[in-house]
């Protein structure tokens, strides 16, 4: 595909999934109505609706979405892997379990009011404990099968971790639904203090990490040509793993679990406008916040109690075992 | 004159015993030594890749003082392993060359073209054979068009009329003033270089012109084969 139609073509998915997020749901609303309500006008169950519940929800998922995609790039360039990604590299699980330890843990230590904004930072360590063992387990361009295996082990360790507190908190029915939130992943009753939390992180994360593209190119066919060639490799790495684990974490804090997007989302864009990573980069961004929301829109108009997490694993999935066999 | 490559007492642990060197500039050198014996590990060292004791210098600088952006525009190094993960079409490959020169384009056609690469320009760079891999690399390395050039085995996978040819290219480069450090499988192909050097298990063992270092004692020695010396049919390499 022509890569010049790129970034129109994903402009308007993306604005067409964010509208559509803001239309659709137990109360249906035209379009039209949904434009009066973001202005101020129209009635005012539709403003409410869409001002205070379902504007903060497309926002965290496109941000989300956006985070997870950008990611899942930074990952693969990193690990020179395309298969690489946060959730499959057990970035997320370490950032659910800074959080679910916060959910678990808080009320019992007294200091509930706190919890909301300790959830990103624990989040944020959680993901970064994470991703510190991901580099001692695997060393860079370590072969597809060490990653993953270390993956694997990294994401039953932070599971059985996640489960302990599960089932330690069993008798509070409020905080064990919390907990379960996070697993499954969810932008349900997400509000503009969450907005707060996540989306100003993620956005100026995003914008630090797209002046890396062009260095990143160089890094992704190999960390030693990359230095003799001029990249200063090792601030890169630096800037590329703090970035990529503060989005998934940010991601993770707010939505809880969602796998696939960095790993689908990516592939996809590298399939059809190749893998310059310059423009990778902000498709992904776009693509990523795109696939969020139609996947949470998936959730909201088949209501077969479906969460966000499984939608994105329904279709991730799949796409991986099609990757896995796919001759490279 | 100031070398182009120095080294004093240049080590890396359980891998190179210290050893000092001067290069170049204008010089045409080969590094042989059998498998293990560290050829790798020297030119990696030289090219400030790998961590080391002792000190390199390039071009009378102290390598530790050169920022990563100089270090790209003074000298290229191309790795034995070609091995390239994301399908990037060749030209981008070969224009990454330019990084330190913030992408100035010129060369790239050339480099192309030295490495009879211009009809795979537009190839994903995963769609090619080991041999064309290899050149992809050596071509990025020109276009970088640093005057020291470190390549390491350039030419054990290539077909004999590109094996020629890139070391017709090697000392067309150092005609034009630059300095070259090949390491080499082919012991035949070391006496056209103006001075090889031998490692054995980490140790430099030879240092010098290749009739005087390259004779049957020092070939039983250090590969444990016996060599005879004769007459053969050599294609000449063509000079220009």
């Amino acid at each position: 595909m022509r890569p010049r139609l790129a970034l129109p073509l994903l402009l308007l998915l993306l604005a067409l999934a964010f509208l559509a997020s803001l239309a659709f749901g137990e109360l249906r609303l035209s379009f039209s109505q949904v434009l009066n309500a973001l202005g101020g006008g129209g009635d005012e169950l539709a403003r409410t609706v869409v001002r205070d519940f379902r504007l903060p929800r497309a926002l965290i998922g496109l941000a989300a979405g956006a985070a997870l995609g950008a990611s899942g790039v930074v990952m693969q360039a990193f690990f020179r892997n395309p298969l690489a990604s946060p959730g499959l590299l057990g970035v997320s699980s370490g950032g659910a379990l800074g959080a679910v330890a916060v959910l678990a843990l808080g009320p019992m230590a007294g200091f509930a009011a706190a919890t909301l904004w300790a959830l990103p930072v624990a989040s944020i360590l959680g993901a970064f404990a994470a991703t510190g063992a991901v580099l001692m387990l695997a060393q860079r361009g370590a072969g597809t099968e060490r990653l993953l295996l270390s993956g694997v082990a990294l994401n039953a360790l932070l599971g059985a971790g996640t489960s302990f507190l599960l089932t330690t908190t069993v008798g509070h029915f409020e905080v064990n639904a919390q907990i379960l939130f996070w697993l499954m992943g969810g932008l349900e009753s997400r509000a503009w203090e969450h907005v707060a939390m996540a989306v100003p992180g993620i956005l100026v994360a995003c914008l630090l990490l797209l002046p890396l593209g062009r260095a990143m190119n160089l890094l992704s066919l190999g960390e030693q040509s990359a230095r003799s060639l001029g990249v200063d490799v090792r601030r890169l790495r630096r800037q590329l793993i703090v970035l990529s684990t503060l989005l998934t974490a940010l991601a993770t804090a707010v939505a809880g679990i969602i796998g696939f997007v960095g790993l689908v989302v990516p592939h996809v864009l590298r399939l059809a406008f190749g893998p310059d990573h310059r423009r990778l980069l902000p498709y992904s961004m776009l693509g990523g916040a795109t696939f969020l929301l139609a996947c949470d829109l998936v959730t909201r108009v088949f209501p077969l109690g479906l969460r966000l997490g499984v939608v994105t694993a329904l279709i991730g999935g799949p796409f991986f075992l099609w990757l896995l066999r796919r001759p490279r | 004159m100031t070398a182009a490559l120095h080294a004093a007492g240049l080590r890396v642990p359980g891998r190179l015993e210290p050893l000092d060197l001067d290069i170049g500039p204008g010089e045409l050198v080969a590094v042989v030594g059998p498998n293990g014996a560290g050829k790798s590990t020297l030119l990696q060292a030289l090219a400030g890749l790998l961590e080391c004791e002792g000190a390199v210098a390039w071009e009378g600088r102290p390598l530790h003082r050169i920022p990563a952006i100089e270090r790209g525009r003074l000298l290229a190094w191309v790795g034995q392993e070609a091995h390239f993960e994301f399908a990037f079409p060749v030209r981008e490959v070969v224009a990454q060359g330019r990084y330190a020169w913030d992408d100035d384009p010129s060369g790239i056609a050339e480099a192309l073209a030295e490495l009879d690469l211009t009809h795979l320009a537009d190839r994903p760079v995963t769609r090619l054979s080991g041999g064309e891999r290899h050149r992809v690399g050596l071509a990025r390395a020109l276009a970088t068009q640093a005057p020291i050039q470190l390549w390491d085995e350039p030419v054990a996978q290539l077909d004999v009329r590109h094996a020629l040819e890139v070391l017709r290219l090697a000392r067309q480069r150092v005609d034009a003033g630059g300095t070259l450090l090949v390491s080499l499988h082919d012991l035949r192909a070391a006496y056209r270089f103006d001075r090889v050097l031998v490692l054995d298990r980490g140790s430099l063992v030879g240092n010098g012109p290749p009739h005087d270092i390259l004779t049957a004692p020092l070939i039983r020695e250090v590969f444990r084969v016996e060599a005879t010396f004769v007459q053969s049919l050599v294609p000449e390499l063509p000079r220009d």
